[in-house]
């Protein structure tokens, strides 16, 4: 028996449709006036990668958390491969920047990686043998593997990122939507990052990477959208 | 085997058997719940019902009625007072939790103070385990049964709950229903725990054992293990301390809990400091 959170966030993916369509996205904080986006127009194919390139404060992270649901739209629309927002909500897993987490909960690598099945395993039902070899595979993908019975608060800042890319990977979701995932980690976590990603680009997965790296980074995305001050500049 | 008669002479009272029985379960919930607690940094939040129960206690009191429900209906209302104060921020939520339980229990001794009977005022701010009767056995194993269930039942997603909350609620867990849903539980296991050990005293039993059993497991449920353990430890151990001394059974399970703690940051300093 299955109990899923939301009943209706398990629609399938239409296949024609862009993995991401924004229209005339405004955006604001609860119980604030003041948009904190606006007037957003974005489609992404299915399939490519894209840059979200903006200084800090343009508004990626708002962005972000409004296509997987945690701030409310306030005008415009969202519609994820091909539905509204929050019809298939196992598709789309948004990578945080690591601050956001709390580093310091009693739980090993493994569990938190774990928690990136519980979408498919809904009320009650307990993680099974097969989510447990599903989360160590996608540990093993980030090199990480070894860190498995670590308590999370005993990790460096590129093993937190590798850890939750895992759990990212673990929810084998369609849309990725990562927040830095570049920012301050070491040479070697970036190294397997850029590798991860365009695996994960060459399965046909879509990802969107917000990041401060842009230049140097430019032949690995498809196509890059500029933010600045809640706004989309340029083309 | 003089030894032995000093652990089992206590036993020998009806009303010690019921004490015991009474404060292991109430501890255990207290456990349990205040792992969530803690670890959700809700500690205060917890300082809060427990003192906000009193005027609760009190107007039950007068009007004859149920003093658990007089105080439950006083600490779920200041939990969602609290909460929809808050939510504006005119007025911080910290803010909020330092002034609405010193009002509640202010408003709880103005109107006791109406009627000059402090003896009960005592046992409310204090607890009298000693005093809990069969009816009143009965009601605290309901609610810890059903609260430890609900927690067993749940323990998936109040993990991720608190560990992410936003991750949690991107994959469409209903966040809003469980915050409340353990102020709730937090509400009775607050309202049980004043049986025990008084408005004053239940925040302890919520956190020190958990500190405790935090400072020598970084694994939740361990944790949680470790926490109960602790917990009816004291409770026994109090009311042992309670038996022998003539001191107020509330506190001396306080103190009791407290030693426990004192013992293990002891052990874990000296074991630091050889290293």
């Amino acid at each position: 028996m299955r109990f899923p959170y939301c009943q209706h966030r398990h629609s399938s993916p239409d296949p024609k449709a862009p993995a991401l369509e924004i229209q005339g996205l405004g955006v604001s904080y609860p119980s604030e006036e003041k948009f904190v986006l606006r007037d957003i127009d974005i489609s992404v194919s299915a399939g490519s990668a894209m840059a979200l390139v903006g200084p800090n404060g343009a508004g990626k992270s708002t962005l972000f958390k409004a296509i997987c649901g945690l701030l409310p739209v306030r005008t415009g629309n969202i519609r994820v491969f091909g539905h509204p927002l929050g019809a298939c909500h196992h598709r789309v897993v948004y990578l945080p920047q690591r601050s956001e987490i709390d580093w310091h909960f009693p739980i090993s690598v493994l569990d938190l990686v774990v928690m990136g099945r519980y979408v498919y395993l809904g009320w009650f039902n307990r993680p099974q043998k097969k989510d447990i070899e599903i989360a160590s595979h996608s540990l093993k993908e980030m090199n990480v593997l070894d860190l498995a019975d670590r308590q999370i608060s005993k990790l460096s800042g590129g093993q937190q990122q590798r850890v939750l890319i895992a759990r990212a990977l673990a929810q084998n979701a369609d849309l990725l939507l990562l927040d830095e995932p570049l920012n301050a980690v070491d040479e070697s976590t970036r190294q397997t990052v850029s590798e991860v990603l365009h695996k994960i680009k060459a399965q046909g997965k879509t990802v969107i990477v917000a990041t401060h790296y842009y230049d140097q980074e430019e032949s690995r995305y498809d196509k890059a959208i500029y933010l600045k001050d809640g706004k989309k500049i340029g083309g | 085997m003089a030894l032995l008669h000093y652990l089992t002479d206590p036993f020998q009272y009806a009303f010690i058997q019921r004490a015991v029985i009474a404060a292991v379960i109430i501890g255990l919930l207290c456990a349990a719940l205040g792992t969530f607690v803690v670890l959700r940094r809700m500690a205060v939040v917890g300082h809060a019902l427990t003192h906000s129960a009193l005027p609760g206690l009190v107007i039950a009191y007068l009007l004859g009625g149920s003093l658990f429900a007089g105080a439950l209906i006083a600490t779920v209302l200041t939990a969602l007072g609290i909460g929809f104060l808050a939510r504006d921020e005119s007025v911080y939520e910290d803010t909020l939790v330092g002034m609405i339980p010193n009002i509640m229990f202010a408003f709880g001794i103005l109107l006791i103070s109406t009627t000059r009977s402090f003896r009960d005022l005592f046992s409310m701010l204090f607890g009298n385990i000693l005093g809990v009767t069969q009816g009143d056995l009965h009601l605290i194993m309901l609610i810890a049964a059903v609260s430890l269930i609900v927690l067993f039942l749940f323990y998936k997603e109040l993990k991720l709950f608190t560990v992410d909350p936003d991750y949690a609620q991107t994959i469409g867990m209903p966040v809003k229903a469980l915050h409340y849903g353990i102020l709730l539980f937090l509400s009775f296991t607050v309202v049980v725990g004043i049986q025990a050990v008084g408005t004053v005293l239940t925040n302890a039993l919520l956190v020190i054992p958990v500190a405790a059993a935090r400072l020598l497991t970084d694994r939740l449920g361990r944790m949680i293990a470790l926490s109960c353990f602790f917990a009816v430890l004291s409770a026994i151990g109090g009311i042992y301390l309670s038996y022998y001394f003539g001191s107020a059974s509330g506190a001396s399970i306080v103190i009791f809990c407290s030693l426990i703690f004192a013992v293990v940051w002891l052990y874990k300093f000296i074991q630091k400091s050889m290293w």
